[in-house]
């Protein structure tokens, strides 16, 4: 049975999975950054149409993409009319006190142009924060992640745990199907349509004390491979799967440095100078 | 002149946990290039030895060490698992877990990697050792996509680095295809050609003797009893003394009452059968075939298919019929179909099209609670079962779950207990049970059932002889006495061959062969599609002239009376 992973285990040859993988994750580090200093549409903008280039760039499963696209759209704006009902006028505070309204559906329920503007952007920035997650999950490998922490001084202990993980869950997956199917046949019923919830949950208990002793004997026999094959001996370790830094990856470096001065100076000017957002309907 | 690499000069070794020491006074030399067979039962001491070799005693397992061990004139207790990992290289018995990276490359560089080796002398290094192995075009393959036998070849692929000098293999055969298991050994042997200390530690004596062996040390109760040639060790008749299984056609010559002293026996190749014709003529012994009895189809399985993506079937049109009171064997590559006919067969997954019948019943209608009052499925590793404290619990618990009476529940766990030869452990907690015991409560638990079916996936792997011997007399007992039918899914020929009555082979989701085991056997084209091999008997056979199938059919009707 093959199982098909969102992530790529190994590195696919499009133009960023070709990058280093200190050069992606420094990267991506310094954009998420950049989309959460700020509310302003006119540096999410750009951002948000790269991201959708350099996805079409990576030759991605759509349908995956949009289904999952549409479930944080969702999740979302879920959120927003949660911050709409608790306050209607949440835009106003935002946007230097003015406040214009553009409905009144009754005596209570208005909306007001600054609110509209600020929860539309909100969302915007939402979305485009998840685009950049997909485009940077989707060109790197669990080995280059962690060749690319070891790049950026992260101890290299804690970058083999997420790849090891990685290597082992669904393994983890597989046995718990098994156990699964043991207990099943011995009587367990997990059927959602006779069970409720709790009822559920203790039987799905029944099931994890097997795996975790499986698992355990796993993580017994893994960590002796580890030390038999000489992990941990050295301050250091080296990754075969670490690309050369090529001259492509030094043009997104020299983007990385430039951008991380940019985000220092603009959060410097943004609280020296307490602007609001920008709002081009001002009145 | 030998050059010694291993000495160890009056050793023993005590864990920590332990009262008594698990190694007691071993003294023993191997030499440089030397290809060394380890035997012995499970408690004898075999894995500690191992644990010895490769630095995990004394770095991760605790213990009293006296006397002393030096690998390449470096003593073990003053030098750190990592300087060991450079001359010892260790391939497990779990080559799941010895994969630890997400690609082959990836995982073959890791001890460079743990070197920090830079990448440009990696590449070359990891495809020197891939070469070797024969791996060298899955480069970029996921273990998810990797059989176990090609994980292993990426293990030794993994631990080949210029320097390691002893290869070091803790049960290389315990879960691979009959074929896989040959092209290992004939990896090993090319190792050892290559100048490489072998040191394997491995039951399957007979598929290891596909390929010559130096030295076979048998280890007991902590003490080496024998340290010779393997001639030596089968005239002397050390396997038998110490509950080890011979090789068949040694035990062949041994029930012809032919005198094994002067005969050269380390492979089957090298004895001369023809020359005992004579005495071996009553494996060839016509039997007039059993009269056919009058038999009741228990389970009848009709034109079953059945696929997980749309595309690709995994099981193709298969029919067959159990027989009440039948042993059956369902033999074949790992991803041949076996499992995802266990899985049709209990009802965890339903046929695509066909149907599978009991007692002339479509099991369609029934949830997998239901079919498990009929078909009992006992998991291949007793630990991924058991959930419960004591044994009585654990028994019964399918029964607790069906909410029988508590009398109901009593009676039928007694009789579970009795019929498996634990009732006088009923209030045993589980941990104090051998692992051979703890497959005797997982038969049992499921027992209490009263299922007229039981399949049991491998269930002797990594057994040694005895254990094997114990479980598969136990079954046999259960088969007789309560009259349950048994589907063993199995790897195994010598299990196929002494306790099954039938065997269904597989090959690429397709039934292939539906026969007796012998006849099974006998088929050159099946066997090399389902990745089967031959045991000994047939070479016997072939040099004697006889009929293999009835070689192998009276080798197993003398068996019962020559022990």
């Amino acid at each position: 049975m093959s199982r098909r992973f969102v992530i790529n285990l190994v590195q696919g040859d499009t133009y960023l999975q070709k990058l280093n993988g200190t050069t992606k994750l420094g990267l991506f580090l310094i954009v998420m950054v950049y989309t959460m200093m700020s509310f302003d549409l006119r540096l999410l903008l750009p951002l948000f149409i790269l991201s959708w280039i350099g996805l079409a760039s990576l030759k991605p499963n759509y349908k995956l993409i949009l289904g999952l696209f549409g479930f944080i759209f969702f999740m979302n704006f879920v959120n927003i009319i949660l911050y709409y009902a608790v306050n209607q006028d949440v835009g106003s505070s935002y946007l230097n006190g003015t406040r214009t309204v553009l409905i009144q559906f009754n005596s209570y329920w208005y909306l007001t142009i600054e609110t509209l503007w600020y929860l539309s952007v909100r969302q915007f920035k939402m979305m485009t924060s998840f685009m950049i997650s997909m485009v940077f999950i989707l060109s790197i490998t669990p080995g280059e992640l962690a060749s690319g922490m070891s790049g950026l001084k992260i101890p290299y202990k804690i970058s083999t745990v997420t790849s090891l993980a990685f290597r082992y869950i669904p393994e983890i997956f597989n046995d718990y199907e098994t156990i699964k199917m043991s207990m099943q046949a011995r009587g367990l019923e997990l059927d959602k349509r006779r069970l409720n919830v709790i009822k559920r949950l203790k039987e799905n208990m029944m099931i994890l004390i097997p795996l975790i002793f499986t698992s355990f004997d796993r993580i017994g026999n893994i960590a002796n491979a580890l030390d038999l094959r000489g992990f941990g001996q050295g301050k250091s370790r080296t990754y075969y799967c670490e690309d050369p830094v090529t001259s492509r990856d030094k043009l997104f470096r020299g983007i990385t440095i430039l951008l991380i001065i940019f985000c220092i100076s603009y959060m410097i000017y943004q609280n020296v100078n307490h602007f609001g957002m920008w709002f081009p309907f001002k009145i | 002149m030998k050059t010694p690499l291993i000495v160890f000069d009056n050793f023993t070794f005590k864990y920590d946990a332990q009262v008594e020491p698990t190694l007691h006074d071993i003294n023993l030399t191997l030499y440089e290039g030397e290809k060394v067979l380890i035997l012995g039962q499970s408690g004898s001491g075999k894995s500690t030895m191992v644990h010895c070799l490769n630095g995990l005693i004394p770095y991760s397992f605790k213990g009293k060490i006296n006397g002393s061990l030096t690998i390449a004139g470096v003593d073990t207790l003053h030098t750190s698992i990592f300087q060991l990992s450079k001359i010892v290289g260790t391939v497990l018995q779990d080559s799941d877990a010895q994969f630890v990276a997400l690609s082959v490359e990836d995982d073959v560089a890791f001890a460079l990697e743990n070197k920090s080796m830079p990448k440009k002398e990696m590449i070359p290094l990891v495809h020197y050792a891939l070469n070797k192995v024969g791996m060298i075009d899955f480069l970029k393959q996921v273990p998810f996509e990797l059989s176990g036998g090609q994980k292993q070849k990426v293990a030794v692929a993994g631990i080949l680095h210029e320097d390691v000098k002893i290869l070091l293999f803790d049960e290389p055969l315990a879960s691979l295809d009959p074929v896989s298991n040959l092209r290992t050994v004939e990896m090993m042997d090319e190792m050892a050609q290559d100048g490489k200390t072998v040191i394997v530690v491995e039951h399957r004596f007979e598929d290891i003797l596909h390929r010559k062996v130096d030295r076979v040390i048998v280890l007991e109760e902590g003490r080496i009893v024998f340290d010779g040639d393997v001639n030596r060790l089968l005239q002397e008749d050390i396997l038998r003394k110490n509950g080890l299984r011979e090789p068949l056609y040694v035990q062949a010559l041994r029930m012809a009452k032919i005198d094994l002293k002067g005969l050269s026996l380390n492979q089957v190749q090298d004895v001369d059968f023809a020359h005992f014709k004579k005495q071996l003529s009553f494996l060839n012994d016509k039997h007039p075939l059993p009269p056919q009895k009058e038999r009741l189809p228990l389970v009848e399985v009709k034109d079953v298919s059945f696929a997980y993506d749309p595309k690709k079937l995994v099981l193709k049109n298969i029919s067959f019929k159990l027989y009440k009171g039948e042993r059956l064997a369902l033999v074949g590559q790992n991803g041949a179909g076996k499992s995802t006919l266990a899985k049709l067969l209990v009802g965890v997954i339903r046929p695509q099209s066909g149907s599978i019948e009991i007692n002339g019943e479509d099991i369609k209608i029934y949830s997998i609670a239901e079919i498990a009052n009929r078909i009992g499925y006992v998991m291949q590793n007793p630990n991924t079962m058991i959930v419960k404290h004591m044994i009585k619990e654990e028994v019964s618990l399918a029964l607790t779950l069906r909410k029988y009476s508590s009398d109901a529940i009593d009676k039928a766990v007694t009789e579970a207990l009795t019929i498996t030869g634990l009732e006088s452990m009923s209030h045993w907690p589980i941990n104090a049970l051998s692992y051979g015991q703890k497959k005797r409560l997982t038969v049992a638990s499921i027992l209490a059932l009263k299922p007229e079916v039981l399949i049991l996936d491998e269930p002797t792997a990594g057994q040694d002889y005895r254990h094997y011997t114990e479980i598969m007399d136990f079954l046999n007992e259960i088969n007789v006495s309560a009259g349950i039918s048994f589907i063993f899914i199995t790897h195994d020929i010598h299990l196929a061959i002494e306790y099954t009555d039938r065997a269904l082979v597989f090959s690429d989701g397709t039934l292939i062969k539906d026969a007796r085991i012998f006849d099974a056997l006998s088929d050159q084209s099946i066997l090399e599609r389902a990745s089967l091999t031959q045991t000994s008997l047939y070479t016997l056979a072939q040099k004697c002239g006889f009929e293999p199938e009835r070689v192998i059919e009276n080798f197993i009707l003398h068996k019962g009376l020559y022990e």
